[in-house]
């Protein structure tokens, strides 16, 4: 008993921290969207039910911070999908210098967000910025960060830069995984590389490709330093995402309660979408 | 082998492509103002070193050698942090025959699901009551709720062999001193890995310092950038020197680090 006792004692001082700043936020994460509560008025915080939820449907910034959010995602994901599954398969068909290669494409993800956004707000200026420096020569000026679809677009290719790091990582560690053997049986049988990623690669590869994938997707829902600073959420809107709206609800207009009750939709979001690539996994 | 050869060179123009912004990054910030509102190339004509000069000069508007120290500061604490309860915690559900040890692990490792976006709003009220907003303890006790560091040590320590804590025992070795002699010792990658993990996602945080620090004397390097370029200054050789200087401490410690890194990464992937 004294022995079980010391075993719960090592844990101890990990639920110090466990329970003010993980299981409590939850639980109040969880309520604190049924109240309505305005920090900077002296009106106490009431409960209100789904009346603030019913508030965010009406909400046309709302809706508008979903549209932009969820293009995003539509666009960002496959494509980081695609790039860190493509570079990964080069590296791994390397075999010298492969990880001085892996290491430049991880290098970005060591810049932090404002250094990342600053250097790409002045890449993409129309009048001075590198692109357009060089673009000038072709006789093409783009409004990089001038117009909504150009705005998506740089905050997308910016996104792929800085994260493609870590995905390629893990598919190549999948990658190297794939025992050689089944490579050789196929080559036996008489596969062509293409048939040998069809049937070989893609499956054996399937459950870090589905981590990827999810990771990317939560990751892309909560989307918010990039377009803060480089776009600050414009032009006309086009990329205020919903974390956007929900810092400024909360911590410039103080809303504390309506920002929750947004930040809950978009955790619904998040729970949802993990748990339909967790059944898709588990069918097969 | 042509096709391998053709591979790499692909391999290299999107290496090449990666690359080229973090060497502006650097470059730029060597460059004067008027070079950079008037762009012609990458390198700069005139190398110069006073934009440095004029970030460090000026104190008042741009504590930037104190936004550095806090950076240092806070990510520091929170790793050393990290590395205590996470391995101790790990120890007692991986060594120490509990009943519920799993259980406990799957409840854990279950919150590394939820967004800490999400959890942003209630944190903010919950360091308020605790009187800690706009304080050190704002930003570095919160993210040492590490569960990714328990899951990840917890399989170290799991293969360490029984009779290496059987031997310890009949010697008369306590639990702490096991962990601290044998356990601690053995996962030296690991706890390595973990640190460095800590260490650069703390350095590199925008939102939690955004939110929960005002002070300027206070912030850290992200944050403070941030609100002084958009306050004071739109010049971007005073942001791009700036950058740089927040830039290459974490570069130089992934350099040297590396295979720790990267290693870390893909273990976060690799899932049995």
């Amino acid at each position: 008993m004294r022995r079980r006792l010391a075993g719960y004692l090592f844990i101890l001082p990990y639920l110090f921290v466990f329970i003010p700043f993980v299981v409590l936020p939850l639980f109040i994460g969880m309520s604190l969207g049924f109240f309505q509560w305005e920090m900077l008025s002296p009106v106490e915080p009431r409960f209100v039910g789904l009346q603030q939820i019913r508030l965010a449907f009406n909400d046309p910034y709302f809706w508008n911070a979903l549209k932009a959010t969820s293009l995003f995602v539509l666009f960002c994901v496959p494509m980081t999908v695609i790039l860190s599954l493509t570079i990964a398969l080069g590296l791994h068909a390397i075999k010298q210098r492969q990880s001085i290669y892996r290491s430049i494409f991880v290098l970005p993800m060591m810049v932090n967000i404002t250094v990342v956004g600053l250097l790409w707000r002045w890449m993409l200026n129309t009048d001075f910025g590198v692109f357009n420096g060089y673009l000038k020569y072709f006789g093409i000026q783009i409004p990089w960060t001038g117009e909504p679809g150009w705005a998506m677009l740089s905050i997308i290719m910016l996104t792929l830069w800085w994260g493609i790091g870590a995905p390629t990582i893990i598919l190549l560690a999948g990658l190297k995984h794939i025992p050689k053997q089944y490579y050789e049986a196929a080559k036996v049988d008489g596969a062509n590389s293409v048939r040998r990623f069809v049937s070989v690669t893609l499956p054996l590869l399937k459950p870090s490709l589905v981590f990827v994938l999810v990771t990317q997707l939560i990751a892309s829902f909560q989307i918010f330093g990039q377009t803060f600073i480089v776009t600050k959420g414009g032009p006309n809107n086009s990329t205020r995402v919903l974390m956007h709206h929900i810092y400024e609800t909360s911590f410039v207009q103080y809303r504390i309660g309506y920002g929750a009750a947004m930040s809950m939709l978009l955790f619904l979001v998040i729970v949802v979408i993990t748990l339909i690539q967790y059944f898709l996994v588990k069918e097969r | 082998m042509k096709y391998r050869r053709f591979i790499e060179f692909m391999v290299l123009v999107l290496a090449i492509i990666f690359l080229l912004p973090m060497l502006l990054i650097v470059l730029t910030s060597f460059k004067s103002e008027a070079e950079i509102l008037n762009f012609s190339s990458l390198l700069p004509k005139n190398w110069t070193l006073s934009n440095y000069v004029r970030l460090f000069s000026n104190h008042e508007e741009i504590p930037i050698a104190v936004w550095t120290i806090n950076s240092f500061l806070y990510a520091s604490t929170t790793t050393l942090i990290v590395l205590i309860i996470d391995s101790l915690a790990a120890y007692g559900l991986a060594r120490m025959n509990l009943r519920f040890s799993k259980t406990i692990l799957a409840i854990f490792i279950a919150t590394m699901m939820v967004p800490a976006q999400v959890q942003l709003i209630p944190t903010y009220l919950i360091l308020n009551k605790f009187g800690w907003l706009d304080t050190m303890l704002a930003i570095v006790i919160p993210p040492t709720a590490n569960a990714f560091g328990i899951f990840l040590l917890y399989q170290f320590f799991k293969k360490i062999p029984k009779d290496l804590e059987e031997a310890a025992a009949l010697d008369g070795c306590s639990r702490l001193r096991m962990f601290w002699h044998i356990a601690l010792p053995l996962s030296k990658p690991a706890l390595a890995t973990l640190g460095l993990l800590v260490f650069l996602g703390s350095w590199n945080d925008f939102l939690s310092p955004l939110v929960f620090l005002d002070s300027s004397d206070r912030l850290t390097l992200p944050v403070g950038i941030a609100t002084f370029q958009s306050s004071y200054y739109s010049e971007y050789s005073l942001t791009l020197a700036a950058g740089t200087i927040a830039t290459v401490p974490a570069l130089l410690a992934f350099l040297i680090f590396q295979k720790s890194i990267i290693e870390g990464i893909a273990h976060s992937g690799l899932k049995d």
